[in-house]
């Protein structure tokens, strides 16, 4: 936020409103640093809050990322605010609340007659559950703004539940493979209701190159799921020949199981790039170059620093107890269980929030690099794996459309769905 | 005092048009585009707008909403800045914004905290008793199939020995005037524990009843469950479980209460009513005794053989029962006033002791069971 602060140089933009080349590179010029002090920041704030500063904290976070990103060489803005998701999170309470306990009373009288009656309940929230992604697509929508022009987007929520939900059968039926033109589907039906100013958006990728590009990867995981459930099936023959073949289907089929997690980030990647080959504002298109190495190499630092700060997290606080309860008298060269005992049994009160004060210090700290890494490093690769195509077609948008509620949004923080 | 053009990027607000601008920094803030004037801004409504920080962009509180003015000279912006007066205030909450989310986030997380204290136990004890007997019932149902899932669904039924656990229960319910409906049977499992659950369903455990010696531990035992079934214990967790589970959702975001539900139901199984229920169930069942003649003390001195000395063990304040040897005490200082004969004749008992001899098979799902969990 520290606009005096200038790094110098000219900008490409400089003022001049010259025709843009046909290409432009979306860039990304955030610094990790401030990212890292915003995200430390609201670690502590969330802390002294009891979590309440989480709303604050996904704004803080939104602005970042969104004022960070240059398209065509101009700066994106979230305007939406903290207060907003606070709101929404209320509303999403109160109409949460009835919902469940009718949910709970039914469930009761549901679950008596038979196991699975509640099966149909399930599956209402499921669809309640697409709803709020919608809305909350639609909240995150209307607070971006580039060039003095805001998106939004119309459509029905509900429409949108069951479209999901009926492709989502498909994809289960059919083992996967129905899973690019769900994708499709779904992508249409929202691109179609996205709008920057008065100018419509559409989606035109095809669902067959992405299936074609992610045959093989589909082929890989039926053939483990297959590889394994044939193997049992043969273990537990009595010829002694299938069985050996059998168990040797089953070891392979493990090691592809756990290849499978290596392979989602191409998978990702694949997705990213399909996606952004059919986004179309006017003839303004996307071009995404992001590989899924680099993906899984975001994947694997996240994992591998979020152990270690787990690890240093607790051990600190841990050395930061033992002091406590140095001063508080135990002593530490002298060990004995039976006097800590006596002393956890005297002062049980400061124990427990000794240790609910620490657990929770331990989370924060690994939510800070989950933020940081799944958050803005991720934003990081997919936006400057980005390329505009003739942005000079958005030229001219005139500003149209209001602003949501953003009940979307604390219905979406109620199923946990929330995203960006 | 006229001052030198300078340069900037101007967008409207109404057009994504980027319009190339001279500023006047004048009284006001002039945008000019050619000889025209697109918008003059006063400096104390020009506020702060989000960019990268090669750049300044500012936009104005009660002008368009969106019209956005972006400098990217230097030495143009530190003078912009230095003549606005309110560019950073925030002017949803005012200046000091997060002082004031701390501020409330604690006002409202006490009162989250002293509801959960005082207000949810308070709402419990008055919302048990106004349940239906029936409503109860098709709780205690759902909870007895997750019983039945941890501890085994065999009840034992030996003919002789099911008889003498009527005539024992009988005489309990007839001697503490209980009316509610109540179902009780003895399960197979090697678990050393009875439990009460919501409408009136009482379980005896094998492992229990192999290792007392008297009917009157038993019936002790069984004194005290019934004395959760009359106090509407069950329901009273119930609620108060539920309660506090979605207060602390609404602190840490989970709304969806789908935890909270859960938690609420299976604390019915693994923890245990408040040291205050225990208590009062404690009394329920010296009152019970003492009314059929009988001593109250020999249920104490079997949880004391099975639990061992509590006192001391563990974080005092984890512990949801009274420690056995304080019950023990608390049973042993009030006085029989006349003892009656014996619950059980020697036959009965030795044919409830052999109630599960049919059916016992070795099923041990339960055994793995801490000892934290124990009900009795």
């Amino acid at each position: 936020m520290d606009g005096s602060n200038f790094s110098g140089g000219s900008r490409p933009w400089d003022g001049q409103p010259v025709a843009g080349p046909s290409l432009r590179p979306v860039e990304f010029v955030s610094e990790g640093k401030k990212f890292l002090h915003l995200l430390a920041r609201g670690a502590g704030l969330q802390f002294v809050t009891f979590g309440f500063y989480r709303f604050w904290l996904a704004t803080d976070i939104r602005r970042h990322l969104w004022s960070h990103t240059l398209v065509d060489g101009e700066n994106a803005e979230y305007t939406g605010t903290g207060r907003e998701l606070l709101i929404g999170f209320l509303f999403a309470l109160a109409i949460l609340l009835p919902v469940y306990l009718a949910y709970f009373l039914i469930g009761i009288e549901a679950e008596r007659m038979q196991a699975f009656a509640s099966v149909p309940l399930g599956l209402f929230l499921v669809l309640f559950g697409y709803f709020a992604v919608y809305r909350a697509r639609r909240y995150r929508l209307t607070r971006t703004i580039w060039r003095g022009v805001r998106f939004w987007m119309q459509g029905s929520g509900w429409k949108y539940a069951f479209l999901a939900f009926g492709w989502g059968i498909l994809v289960v039926l059919s083992l996967g493979a129905a899973y690019p033109w769900r994708a499709a589907a779904l992508e249409r039906y929202k691109m179609r209701n996205t709008y920057y100013g008065d100018m419509q958006g559409t989606f035109d990728a095809k669902p067959g190159d992405f299936f074609r590009q992610g045959l093989a990867m589909w082929l890989g995981v039926v053939l483990v799921i297959v590889g394994i459930a044939g193997g049992a099936a043969m273990a537990a023959t009595s010829f002694s020949g299938l069985k050996v073949l059998g168990t040797g289907l089953i070891v392979i089929g493990v090691i592809g199981l756990i290849a499978l997690p290596f392979m989602y980030p191409y998978f990702k990647a694949l997705e990213w790039r399909w996606w952004a080959s059919g986004v179309n504002f006017g003839g303004t298109r996307l071009n995404c170059e992001l590989q899924g190495g680099a993906l899984l190499g975001i994947f694997l630092k996240y994992l591998a620093i979020v152990s270690l700060v787990t690890m240093v997290a607790s051990t600190l606080i841990l050395a930061i107890g033992a002091v406590v309860l140095e001063t508080m008298g135990i002593d530490f060269e002298k060990f004995n269980p039976k006097t800590l005992n006596d002393f956890m049994s005297a002062n049980s009160v400061i124990v427990i929030g000794g240790v609910v004060v620490g657990y929770i210090a331990v989370i924060l700290a690994a939510g800070v690099v989950q933020n940081f890494f799944l958050q803005h490093q991720y934003w990081k690769l997919v936006t400057s794996s980005l390329t505009v195509i003739k942005p000079e077609a958005m030229e001219g948008v005139a500003a149209k459309g209001d602003l949501a509620h953003s009940l979307g949004e604390g219905l979406a923080d109620g199923f946990d769905v929330a995203g960006f | 005092m006229q001052e030198r053009l300078d340069y900037a990027t101007f967008y409207d607000g109404k057009s994504n048009r980027r319009r190339s601008v001279e500023l006047r920094l004048g009284p006001v803030l002039e945008i000019r585009e050619g000889d025209k004037i697109v918008a003059s801004w006063a400096w104390e409504w020009i506020r702060r707008a989000d960019s990268p920080k090669a750049q300044l962009r500012l936009r104005c509180a009660n002008g368009e909403d969106l019209a956005r003015l972006d400098i990217t000279d230097e030495d143009l912006a530190r003078r912009i800045e230095a003549r606005c007066t309110r560019l950073d205030v925030d002017d949803a909450s005012g200046r000091s914004g997060t002082a004031r989310i701390v501020g409330w986030s604690l006002a409202a997380a006490a009162s989250i905290i002293g509801i959960g204290i005082w207000g949810v136990p308070y709402a419990a004890d008055r919302i048990a008793p106004l349940v239906p007997h029936s409503a109860e019932a098709r709780l205690g149902d759902m909870v007895d199939n997750q019983v039945k899932l941890i501890f085994g669904d065999k009840t034992c039924t030996g003919a002789a020995g099911q008889r003498a656990f009527d005539k024992l229960v009988g005489q309990l319910q007839t001697a503490s005037e209980f009316r509610a409906p109540l179902r009780a049977a003895v399960l197979d499992s090697s678990v050393k524990n009875a439990i009460a659950l919501p409408g009136g369903k009482v379980y005896l455990f094998r492992g229990l009843l192999n290792e007392a010696k008297s009917p009157d531990e038993v019936a002790g035992v069984l004194g005290h469950e019934l004395g959760h079934v009359h106090h509407r214990d069950g329901m009273r967790r119930l609620l108060q479980t539920g309660g506090t589970s979605f207060l602390l959702g609404l602190l840490f975001g989970d709304v969806s209460g789908a935890g909270a539900i859960i938690v609420a139901t299976r604390t019915l199984l693994e923890a245990s009513y408040s040291r205050e229920a225990e208590t009062r169930a404690d009394g329920f069942a010296i009152d019970t005794m003492h009314k059929l003649g009988r001593p109250a003390a020999p249920m104490a001195e079997l949880l004391v053989r099975i639990t061992g000395p509590q006192r001391g063990k563990g974080i005092d304040i984890l512990a949801s029962h009274p420690f056995s040897e304080d019950r023990l005490t608390r049973m042993k200082k009030i006085e029989l006033e006349k003892p009656g004969e014996p619950i059980l004749t020697d036959e009965e008992w030795k044919a409830l002791k052999g109630i599960c001899a049919g059916s016992i098979k070795t099923d041990d799902i339960g055994k793995g069971t801490p000892e934290g969990e124990r009900k009795t």
